[in-house]
């Protein structure tokens, strides 16, 4: 092969990673729901509904296996809360559309919930005190309220101790802190709540040449809100459901964690 | 540049290409496609119509700014069924005239579908309960 067929190679091979890169933020994986699929979602979500109610609680913090993450020693991927709403539960959580750079808060049922194409079929939550409860559910039944720490801009691996972006998991953390402590009526504030409670994220080893593809090949991945001495040193701190639920547990802010298949 | 110098340049954006479908990032907090399966919010039939594995046919379809119109036809009697569908049709499939339509009974209700591909759910009062949706923040 001479030089300038490689030169054309490489060329063409540029072009194939700009278009990507361009696409970027746009591309969402059309996924086809099937029968067996939405049978399975609902059953859960049915399954779900029976086991909170035996609880007796008003309010628990909810997660779904919508990922497979166990390359990085993680079983739920995204968490909101669920609340009991009647006779029905409600769970209101932050959705990131189709790998768009902004997210939105959503009111949904346990089936919407459970439908959107999980990697596993199994919800996993976490009965919160009654003191906690009794202080979230205003909140959650409050659209301004709930919203009040929500950031629209959206990166999957946020900081969690910056308000530069804000992931689903981020959100669900920050707006119970909000809830817990009165003058916690801002990011800024709610973190520093959490960080005087002794919350730890998740530390994820990602090196420099996955970080690179990631960010850009995708919208909703982002690594400039990490601090320069941690991002290269391959560590990316985020807030993830396995380290709120284990949180949560040792505080004594709720119970243990308890799974539903 | 030499050869090799570019060779190893090929290679190093060939494997950047490659990280876009191969290398998946940690999803920690999982995004979503908000699954687009139309529900259904009103049933103008009786519901025996819409029993397991009876097969339908489309015959007539109207699309609204919230969602569509689906009159369906029982092959062995002629017995029709009017649905009205929140949500639009899955991207992907194409649900027309005389489309063939598959109903499976489930606990929360009536899946429809066309080659085990979901199309449509018609919940029951369990199913109901069960699903809701409100966008809080735009």
């Amino acid at each position: 092969m001479n030089a300038t067929a490689i030169r054309t190679l490489v060329l063409g091979a540029c072009m194939m990673l700009a278009c990507a890169a361009a696409q970027a933020g746009r591309s969402c994986e059309q996924k086809h729901p099937t029968v067996n699929g939405v049978q399975r979602s609902l059953a859960l979500a049915q399954e779900t509904a029976a086991r909170l109610d035996q609880t007796g609680a008003q309010v628990v913090a909810i997660a779904r296996v919508g990922q497979d993450l166990s390359p990085y020693h993680l079983h739920y991927s995204h968490m909101g809360f669920a609340y009991r709403d009647g006779k029905t539960w409600r769970v209101v959580h932050k959705l990131n559309q189709c790998g768009a750079a902004r997210a939105d808060l959503y009111r949904q049922g346990l089936g919407e919930f459970f439908m959107d194409d999980p990697f596993d079929y199994e919800a996993g939550f976490v009965v919160l005190t009654p003191e906690v409860q009794a202080r979230l559910l205003p909140a959650l039944r409050d659209n301004t309220r709930v919203a009040r720490l929500n950031t629209t801009a959206y990166n999957m691996v946020a900081y969690p101790w910056s308000v530069m972006y804000q992931q689903s998991n981020q959100w669900a953390l920050e707006t119970l802190a909000m809830t817990q402590e009165p003058a916690a009526i801002t990011r800024e504030r709610a973190q520093a709540w959490l960080k005087l409670h002794g919350y730890e994220p998740t530390t994820l080893k990602i090196s420099a040449f996955k970080r690179l593809g990631a960010r850009m090949t995708a919208a909703n991945i982002a690594f400039d809100d990490h601090p320069n001495a941690k991002r290269f040193t391959d560590r990316i701190e985020t807030v993830t459901v396995d380290s709120v639920f284990a949180w949560l547990t040792n505080s004594g802010l709720g119970g243990a964690v308890q799974a539903v298949r | 540049m030499s050869s090799i110098s570019i060779r190893r340049a090929l290679v190093a954006v060939l494997l950047s290409a490659n990280l876009v479908t191969a290398h998946a990032q940690p999803n920690a907090s999982d995004a979503s496609a908000l699954s687009a399966l139309p529900i259904a919010v009103s049933i103008a039939a009786p519901v025996m119509i819409i029993s397991a594995s009876a097969a339908l046919t489309v015959v007539a379809i109207q699309a609204s700014a919230t969602g569509s119109v689906w009159v369906l036809e029982r092959a062995s009697d002629g017995a029709r069924v009017t649905l009205t569908l929140s949500g639009q049709v899955v991207e992907g499939v194409s649900v027309g005239v005389g489309t063939a339509v598959t109903v499976t009974a489930i606990t929360t209700g009536w899946v429809l579908s066309t080659a085990s591909q979901a199309i449509a759910l018609i919940p029951n009062e369990i199913g109901a309960a069960l699903l809701y949706n409100e966008r809080i923040t735009r």
